[in-house]
């Protein structure tokens, strides 16, 4: 599967899932998403591995629970009170302990299980996709920031080794786990990917990678005006009823700005690209698929069509299930129809095999 | 002249003293040049002079005039300089960008906007000139050592610069890999004509290719011809030290050259004399294993490994990368768990516990200086003694002879004084066995020395160590013994004098040279 389609479909799963309040449609995503996840090639590439960003998940789950129990809440189904100081006023409404309602957890878990959908998402998406695959897709005014981020990202790993060897050595040395010895693991750690960083800088520096010089000075304004303009248009058009005539003027200013300095942007420096994925009518189906699923999630906010919301604080109802609703989530599982389609490569094919003197894991 | 230097001083920033100090050399074009020095002599540094990388990328002072190519590399921008000079830099693994290695080796070419039918020709040839056609669409992360260094050796020439820059290719390479990444350089230099700088420390296999070497110390830079600096310089191969010993002018560079040379008129019969061992025989046993093997999932990186260690003995742990010399220190450590077998310390069942059992093996893993934390070297070494409540001396840093650099960051370290204070820092608690993977690793001569020193002193006060190294040479200098793993079975464990001797299986330049002998040192003229 091309990385454009693996592109569309997480940001597909995003939208959908940022936009829906409803725990039955969140389940029904989520599902989806690991159903993609159980057929999706695992190519080795990952930045954090499946089994990670789902523990992130879970903890950031249980972490949006407790803070909302922390938080105290409205809602009529008290469930306990936690005992709290009185926060001032200035500080806008924040609340520490107080009633504990069923309404404030629920809601929470809502949120909780939103973030989750969307982890585990990437994390699918970024064992099946390289970074630098993706850095292909970019345009050529985002090749070189896009390198930079790609770069970064593919430190990560090795970082994350370095903290494993660190932890290691200072029990070779006789060090104990504890909280006492977090900066001795961590400031190493830190170093030790910096002195990295540095040398993969000069190393792409001396492979000819440097940053071009910046567009004209026209170019750059022109960039720097796109953002308060397209700020502006999606600021006039959901909140003062007035402005959404000047809205839409303003947002084509503003895309208008943004090509005018991408283009300029993308003139300063030629370089090329050793080959493109290769994406066939079906998967132009599907990414159009997404598009559509991604804008009606997001549209569904304004339109209210199809109602993707729930509200816990209105008496705790059972969500409602509606078929458009259900629909819209289970779009999201069209990798796993495709995939079915056309299987994704063994991980033990045999171009991936590794030579004798490979480091073992 | 493809290159020419007049007068280069430079200095890093904040640096007290210059990298470099008033540098003239003239390179022709097509020549293999060989840099050789001792550690932080300034090598690595007079290499980025050639492609700009000094100053430009790390700042700095620089005076005096360089020409590369015509060009001044220190004004010209890195993405022309890299058409002209292309550097492989010391750990392979440290300047990958891509996945893939087509892609890697498509990177620079990208950057320089070469059309990809142009690109695609280009990796056509390099990989079928390098003989690496199979490699083409492998993930890098699944490539040997060996064969990383070719890929990144082809994804710099890929830019077809006329010079080649190596800054220690071979030193992280087991010796298959050193031996191919060599013979891919010395194809590159023969067939397109490219002009070679490499710096290293272990010239025996590079000193027959050289024109020139130009050997960096302190800074300062001294052009000799390969047989002048044979005669010379300290990192001189075995061979020619044997050579020199035996007076034999001009000194043989190779060991067929020297086979050659003995057999003629001429030239003395030789006598050898074995260095008087400086170790006790051994004592009572220290360590042993039992039917021990070792899993990563579906992979046996052991396999049914047994031997045992006495008082007073070295073990030199040889064989290629990824044969299981690190898992079997793990499993030793504690730090990985055996499938099946036993580890006996001093006749007792070994601990379960890292900290217990590295008491009294402690091991020193590879690049040990990534754990440093501390402010001076003195705190780096306590900080052992510390986590093991043991009380704090001063012998605890004199022991291992580093006073000189006590007070000093170990960061701010040369990287062979970085290793020295890593050595310590691990062994702080003196424990009976030392446990060292790799400690040779891109050592220069003299810290090759120090250890080797520190290794006597050990085994002589009635301890033991296992010394993980593809450095024979310098095994031949501290083992007692030598044991040799190939896919993570033991292939075999012989004494020093058998396994590195004529007819061994890993025979040193000398033993393959003077029958009877391992070190130069060993044999006289008659």
């Amino acid at each position: 599967m091309p990385a454009h389609a693996w592109l569309a479909w997480v940001l597909m799963v995003m939208a959908v899932a940022l936009s829906t309040t409803n725990p039955l449609y969140l389940v029904v995503v989520l599902l989806c998403v690991l159903l993609v996840g159980l057929m999706a090639p695992r190519t080795g590439h990952a930045i954090a591995s499946l089994r990670a960003m789902l523990v992130l998940g879970a903890g950031l789950f249980l972490l949006s629970v407790a803070i909302a129990a922390v938080n105290g809440g409205f809602g009529e189904h008290v469930l306990f009170t936690i005992p709290g100081p009185r926060v001032p006023g200035w500080l806008g409404g924040l609340q520490l302990g107080g009633p504990v309602t069923g309404e404030g957890l629920v809601a929470a878990a809502v949120r909780g299980l939103a973030i989750f959908c969307v982890l585990v998402a990437f994390a699918v998406f970024n064992g099946a996709v390289s970074p630098h695959r993706v850095l292909r897709l970019a345009p050529a005014a985002l090749f070189h920031a896009g390198l930079v981020v790609t770069v970064g990202l593919a430190l990560l790993p090795s970082s994350i080794e370095d903290l494993r060897r660190i932890r290691e050595m200072r029990a070779l040395r006789g060090g104990r786990a504890g909280l006492r010895d977090l900066p001795a693991l961590v400031v190493p750690a830190i170093i030790g990917g910096l002195e990295r960083a540095m040398r993969l800088a000069e190393a792409m520096e001396a492979r000819g990678f440097a940053a071009s010089s910046p567009p004209g000075a026209p170019a750059r304004l022109a960039g720097l005006a796109s953002v308060p303009l397209l700020l502006d248009a999606a600021w006039g058009w959901f909140y003062y009823e007035w402005a959404r005539v000047l809205a839409p003027v303003a947002a084509l200013l503003g895309v208008a700005a943004l090509f005018a300095w991408a283009r300029a942007a993308a003139s300063r420096r030629h370089t090329t690209r050793l080959s493109r994925e290769q994406v066939t009518g079906l998967d132009h189906a599907a990414i159009g698929l997404s598009l559509v699923v991604g804008i009606t999630a997001i549209g569904s906010r304004a339109t209210g069509w199809p109602g993707l919301g729930y509200n816990p604080f209105a008496g705790l109802q059972l969500p409602p299930f509606a078929l458009d609703g259900a629909l819209l989530a289970l779009a999201t599982a069209w990798p796993a129809l495709r995939l079915t389609a056309v299987p994704a490569p063994g991980t033990l094919h045999p171009e991936t095999l590794s030579s004798p003197g490979a480091t073992p894991p | 002249m493809i290159a020419r230097l007049d007068s280069i001083t430079y200095s890093y920033p904040r640096a007290n003293s210059p990298a470099l100090l008033d540098v003239t050399a003239s390179i022709a074009e097509g020549a293999f040049v060989l840099l050789a020095g001792p550690s932080a002599g300034g090598k690595s540094t007079l290499l980025r002079v050639f492609n700009g990388l000094v100053p430009q990328f790390h700042g700095g002072t620089f005076s005096g005039m360089a020409r590369v190519a015509g060009l001044d590399p220190a004004r010209t921008p890195s993405r022309r300089m890299a058409t002209i000079a292309g550097m492989v830099f010391q750990e392979p693994e440290s300047q990958a960008i891509a996945d893939t290695v087509e892609d890697e080796i498509a990177f620079g070419m990208e950057q320089q906007g070469v059309a990809p039918d142009a690109m695609r020709r280009r990796i056509d040839a390099l990989l079928a000139s390098m003989r690496v056609e199979h490699l083409r669409f492998r993930r890098l992360a699944t490539l040997s050592g060996g064969e990383r260094q070719r890929i990144a050796i082809a994804s710099v020439v890929a830019l077809e610069p006329r010079i080649l820059l190596l800054d220690e290719p071979v030193s992280q390479l087991d010796p298959a890999g050193a031996d191919a990444t060599i013979e891919t350089v010395a194809r590159l230099h023969r067939e397109q004509g490219i002009t070679v700088f490499c710096a290293e420390h272990r010239l025996e296999r590079l000193l027959p290719l050289a024109d020139t070497v130009l050997q960096v110390n302190a800074g300062r830079v001294t052009s000799l011809m390969p047989r002048e600096a044979a005669a010379s310089i300290d990192a001189s191969p075995a061979v020619a030290r044997l050579g020199h010993r035996l007076g034999m002018v001009p000194v043989p560079l190779s060991v067929d050259e020297a086979r050659q040379r003995l057999s003629g008129s001429g030239v003395p019969a030789t006598l050898v004399c074995p260095l008087p061992a400086a170790l006790p025989s051994p004592g009572d046993e220290l360590l042993s294993l039992e039917g021990l093997s070792v899993a990563y999932g579906e992979l046996l990186a052991l396999r049914d490994v047994a031997f045992s260690l006495g008082e007073g003995e070295i073990v030199a742990l040889v064989g290629p990368n990824g044969s299981g010399k690190s898992t079997l220190f793990r499993a030793l450590a504690g730090l990985a768990r055996p499938a099946t077998g036993e580890i006996r310390f001093s006749g007792l069942a070994a601990p379960p516990a890292v900290p217990e059992r590295t008491a009294f093996a402690g091991l020193v893993p590879q690049d040990p200086a990534l754990a440093f934390y501390h402010e001076t070297v003195r705190r780096e070494v306590e900080a052992t003694l510390r986590l093991r409540r043991l009380p704090r001396t001063a012998a605890a840093v004199s022991r291992w002879g580093l006073d000189g650099i006590a007070g000093q960051h170990p960061r701010d370290l040369s990287t062979g004084q970085q290793q020295r204070v890593a050595i310590a820092a691990m062994l702080a608690h003196e424990p009976r066995v030392w446990l060292l993977d790799e400690p040779t690793r891109g050592a220069d001569p003299a810290a090759k020395a120090w250890l080797a020193a520190r290794l006597h002193a050990h085994a002589a006060a009635g301890n033991a160590a296992i010394v993980a190294t593809h450095d024979v040479e310098a095994a031949a200098r501290f083992a007692t013994r030598v044991i040799g793993l190939d896919e993570g079975r033991i292939s075999f464990d012989l004494p020093v004098r058998a396994a590195l001797g004529t007819g061994g299986p890993l025979p040193t330049q000398v033993a393959r040279v003077v029958p009877g002998a391992l070190l130069p040192e060993e044999v006289v003229a008659t």
